[in-house]
């Protein structure tokens, strides 16, 4: 295998140099212009922004550090430097040698003039990649909101290809993949769970996101460990120019920020959170068993970053966030992740940057329960507790090479050392000895080296090709179980387990995963690109419930559990109209995934050290075709995206060994996002959302055993059925202060579910309460009526 | 103890604004099976099985069809004693007389279904039961209950017997025993193998005699019974009960309970659905007063 690898890695090489080498027999004298772009007011460094030669094609865009670098032939040259809602700048250069030019952009006064100008290359129609969708924090504020909220994760269901269950469910599906099918990073760090309250909030504080990349396909080589998507979330850097606040006030929770310079123009902060206050509000209201109950969540979000020299930047960024939810002092649980990320760019010359990141991520939950305020004077007091983690230690040295205007080169290595507790329980009763029950820790690495290459050989066509080489170790200190092949469906019997020392392999699996991006410009206005890339997923999250809760362990792979393996084929169309008026996009895909994970019907999912006996391997396919239309200039503004899709699975011992739709399949699925902007002070925006029911399996039958219903699907199909359609309207009206001197005021009113929609979450059976004898089906809503919401936001 | 605790949670995030209501589905008739409803108990007296046939929609109303031309036979393995059990309204039923049980703990016991030409078969072990000490109730007012429901809160008091890990499933009824109230399964003292053995039952097992929903009110009967059970068993037990409490957030899929009645019959393609299981139980009842 590994010799295999290395031989692909050799051929790629050489293909690399060849190319190279092509480009350097008709080279003149050539020089590189480089530099950072950053924001004029705050001294954000900016991402994504078009850098070209003013009246050509070509240019580049900045990275997500805002540096460029753009390699041009000997003399002078206008460079043109634009992004969506900047005032475009010109800068005239004369390269007699390599230059370093740092430019600062301002922001466009109106975002109401008729037409902004805006850079070509940042367009969907001029990058060479494919199903990627970005979004600023900017854009994100225009949406409507829920309960007043400005959310990351709510906003990234706007866009093609992203749906989730229902209303409250935690996480979200792309293109027919699973909610763990998704690498949820905050400044590079993964996540394990994106939601507060079981769902309803994200846990990003917009205050101090900055954008938000989301890819669904086309993966770049840099990115694994996940076959559906990557949604890469940047934290602001902190105003370098000055001191200052943010925040709002809202009826779930409120926020503050504070920024500011540490040195002017080479070093700041930023330090945001937020906390909800139900439980501070109901308070007085409660009494007896509900007096003292706890139920709130915050979120600490902080960044620094230090500019040594021209050359090196230093950024430090950490996350900290909790949901806690108690009665008393009966019942506490808390769940949250922290993250720490320390990054460092390098300029080596000015055509090769380099970007060292490290990072740990930690998720971990905590349940206790006691009987010390209800237990009766003769009884014996009692305690227990749970407690579950998954820590990661990361380290990611990547490096971009700028070659030419035509050529780069991206490579790097990676490195991820996993320790999870999947649960350990303990419990005292007075009188009687401490139980311990506790399943085995358990530990892996997971690393990868990677190698792309860009190259555009003229304004028509353009490629990046890659390979990532992934290894999988699951490493002792452990355990590993073997288990009997057994009837499909059935619970596995242990038959045997061996016990590993520290770091042995107790099972490895390599991967070559390729990956392409290939675009062709038909004319100014039009480009068709394919894609494909294979994925590989060592972590999965275990759950068998509607949506994944707080407490739903995630296991690595073992000598038991495959590694997810996707192929995903893309196809895209996309337009840009003269002007920039409007870009539009249609896009196909074909998935095909292996070894994602089912279960055994009664699978026992919590504390149990056998759970791989419960675990069933699925294959999956999905295909759809997404269309998407943005227009981002002039008074009215927004997108509509509409996919239309399938996505199955099929598992030996579930539902006869034949294929069946997944929990999370929407055959239609429709977004209209749109903002009206009034005046200087007003503006009104709408959200409507349109989507097939989720399919789910109904009873046709019931039995009648020991005084109980028991629902019986007689035809043994799972997901035979679907939900009612979900659709809802949203609106949010924004009226924004009078500029004060510094004080910038803003009042959100929104209406969540405009019509009060009753949208099904699940449907079940059951008996009447009041009458046994009755038998119903019931449509649970989670959201079942309006939802008003208000917030007051102010920057200073 | 996750769910419970999980469902109260939730109630309280989606309570402002989470609703059911019940709706009418179009879904195909589905296929009628046998269905074995055959719990054998070591209570004194009279024992009996059911077999019907399934309803074919889950919202039909009409009582279950009685499949009457069965033959029924218990067999105590351990005894080597066998017990027929004859048809007579509306059941198969066995009169061991006076204040004999049919049912020791300890004993192997197997079941065997003739129906139709075919035979299933399916065993299962009594195991043992603690005793419930008491049942004690508390008055709570509807700002004071999680539930909001204003009544009479009952606890039930037992302990786990000490040694090994024990499975039990607990029911509790409303005034008597033909008006089932709350269900719940347990291990040992809690919830998991290997915990709480020898414990007090836990509070989620105390206080779940209990249904929230529906406090008992003044002068109702609170009745509560455990029963013992096998592994097998437990899971069965386990199955069905988390079904019949699928609703919410976090609701689980459909999953079709697997019988443990085997046809034994070469080429036998019948199915039998159901469950064969044997216990031993104990009861304890208060009267709210």
């Amino acid at each position: 295998m590994i010799k295999r690898m290395k031989k692909h890695l050799f051929l790629l090489m050489s293909l690399g140099c060849i190319l190279l080498q092509v480009q350097a027999l008709k080279a003149q004298q050539r020089f590189t212009v480089s530099g950072y772009v950053k924001d004029e007011q705050n001294g954000e460094s900016l991402i994504g922004i078009s850098v070209s030669k003013a009246g050509t094609s070509i240019g580049t865009v900045t990275n997500e550090y805002g540096f460029y670098s753009l390699t041009l032939p000997a003399g002078e040259h206008q460079l043109q430097f634009s992004y969506i809602g900047y005032a475009s700048q010109q800068k005239t250069v004369n390269l007699t040698g390599n230059q370093h030019l740092d430019i600062k952009l301002e922001k466009s006064s109106s975002q109401l003039s008729e037409v902004v100008v805006s850079g070509k290359h940042e367009k969907a129609v001029n990058t060479l990649s494919t199903s990627i969708n970005r979004l600023d924090i900017a854009q994100m504020k225009k949406l409507p909101t829920f309960l007043g909220e400005v959310d990351v994760l709510r906003s990234i269901q706007t866009l093609p290809g992203v749906t989730t269950v229902g209303e409250g469910a935690n996480g979200f599906n792309v293109r027919g993949g699973a909610t763990d099918e998704n690498l949820i990073l905050l400044d590079e760090a993964p996540l394990y769970n994106s939601t507060h309250m079981l769902g309803f909030f994200s846990i990003f504080n917009p205050d101090a996101v900055k954008s938000l990349n989301l890819i669904k396909g086309g993966f770049p080589a840099e990115y694994g460990g996940r076959t559906s998507s990557v949604l890469d979330i940047r934290m602001k850097d902190g105003d370098n120019q000055r001191l200052g606040l943010t925040g709002g006030i809202g009826n779930i929770f409120s926020r503050l920020a504070v920024e500011g310079p540490i040195k002017k123009d080479e070093s700041s902060f930023i330090v945001a959170a937020r906390r909800s206050y139900i439980d501070v509000l109901m308070k007085p209201f409660l009494s007896g068993d509900m007096a003292d109950t706890k139920l709130y969540f915050y979120d600490i979000t902080a960044k620094a970053n230090f500019k040594l020299n021209r050359n090196n930047t230093l950024f430090v960024s950490g996350y900290l966030g909790r949901d806690v939810f108690g009665f008393g002092g009966d019942v506490n649980m808390n769940w949250g992740n922290t993250t720490g990320t320390v990054r460092w760019n390098h300029v080596f010359s000015n055509r090769l940057f380099l970007n060292l990141t490290t990072f740990y991520s930690k998720y971990d939950y905590s349940l206790k329960f006691g009987n010390e305020s209800d237990k009766e004077a003769n009884e014996p007091s009692q305690n227990s507790s749970w407690t579950s983690n998954i820590i990661n230690y990361g380290v990611k040295p990547s490096f971009t090479y700028y070659l030419s205007s035509k050529n780069s080169l991206h490579f790097g290595v990676q490195g991820i050392y996993y320790t999870f507790k999947p649960g350990k329980g303990t419990g005292t009763q007075e009188g009687t000895e401490e139980s311990v029950v506790e399943l085995n820790d358990q530990h892996a690495l997971e690393s990868a080296v990677y190698l792309d290459h860009e190259y555009k050989p003229n304004n028509k066509f353009g490629v990046q090709y890659g390979v990532r080489f992934s290894a999988y170790q699951y490493l002792g200190k452990g355990t590993a179980y073997y288990y009997n092949d057994t009837t499909p469906g059935a619970r596995r019997r242990l038959v045997d387990s061996k016990e590993y020392g520290t770091n042995e392999l107790i099972k490895g699996y390599y991967y070559i995963e390729p990956r392409i991006s290939a675009k062709y410009t038909i004319s100014d206005n039009h480009a068709v690109k394919a894609a494909y890339a294979r994925t590989t997923q060592f972590m999965h999250q275990l759950s068998n419930t509607a949506s994944p809760t707080p407490l739903d362990i995630w296991t690595p792979s073992t000598n038991n559990i495959e590694p997810q393996v996707a192929d995903q084929y893309t196809l895209g169309y996309f337009y840009n109209a003269p002007s920039n008026l409007f870009e539009a996009s249609a896009e196909v895909f074909y998935k095909t995934m292996d070894h994602q994970v089912d279960y055994i019907d009664n699978a026992n999912l919590q504390l149990n050290q056998y759970i791989e006996a419960d675990l069933l391997p699925s294959e999956g396919r999905a295909y759809g075709i997404e269309l998407y239309a943005k227009k981002e200039v002039g008074k009215t503004t927004g997108w509509v995206s509409y996919t239309l899709s399938r996505t199955e699975r099929k598992t030996q011992g579930i539902s006869q060994n034949e294929w069946f739709l997944n929990r999370y399949d929407r055959t239609h699925n429709l977004n209209l996002v749109a903002t009206r902007e009034f005046s200087k002070r007003t503006s009104l925006s709408a959200n409507f959302v349109y989507a097939s029911g989720t399919p789910a399996t109904f009873a046709d039958s019931r039995l009648e055993y020991q005084d109980w219903d028991i629902p019986y699907n007689s035809t043994d199909k799972r997901n035979n059925y679907r939900l009612p359609a979900f659709h809802r309207l949203d609106l949010s009206f924004t009226l924004k202060g009078r500029q004060k001197k510094r004080w910038q005021g803003e009042w959100v009113f929104s209406l969540y579910n405009v019509y009060a929609r009753r949208n099904a979450y699940t449907i079940y059976f059951q008996q009447n309460e009041d009458d046994p004898n009755k038998r119903e089906a019931v449509r649970l809503s989670i959201i079942g009526s309006i939802m008003p919401g208000i917030t007051y936001n102010f920057k200073w | 103890m996750k769910h419970i605790r999980f469902s109260i949670l939730l109630a309280m995030i989606a309570g402002f604004t989470a609703c059911e209501d019940t709706i009418d589905l179009d879904i195909a008739t589905g296929k009628s099976y046998p269905v074995l409803d055959a719990w054998i108990t070591d209570e004194a007296g009279p024992q009996e099985i059911r077999l019907t046939q399934s309803v074919t929609s889950y919202t039909d109303n009409t009582p279950a069809p009685i499949i009457s031309d069965a033959v029924i036979t218990l067999e105590d393995v351990t005894a080597d004693r066998s017990y027929p059990f004859a048809f007579s309204d509306g059941a198969y039923r066995y009169d061991p007389g006076g204040d004999q049980s049919i049912g020791v703990v300890g004993h192997v016991y197997k079941l065997r279904v003739e129906y139709k030409g075919e035979t299933f078969e399916a065993t299962d072990t009594i195991k043992r039961v603690p005793v419930i000490d008491s049942i004690s109730y508390k008055f709570k007012t509807a700002e004071d209950a999680q539930s909001g429901e204003e009544g009479y809160y009952a606890d039930m008091h037992a302990k786990d017997i000490a040694g090994g890990d024990d499975y039990y499933w607990i029911r509790s009824y409303r005034n008597d025993r033909s008006n089932r109230n709350t269900d719940m399964y347990a291990i040992n003292g809690a919830f998991n193998e290997g915990v709480a053995d020898g414990w007090n039952f836990i509070d989620p097992l105390q206080e779940g005699i209990t249904d929230e929903d529906k406090p008992y009110q003044q002068g109702e009967k609170v009745i509560a019974r455990i029963a013992s059970l096998s592994k097998p068993s437990y899971e069965f037990i386990r199955q069905v009960v988390d079904q019949l409490d699928s609703g919410g957030l976090f609701a689980r899929v459909l999953e079709n309970i697997r019988p443990n009645m085997v046809n034994i019959t070469p080429n036998g393609k019948q199915k039998l659905l159901g469950w064969f299981g044997t216990s031993a139980v104990s009861f304890k009842e208060r009267t709210i007063e």
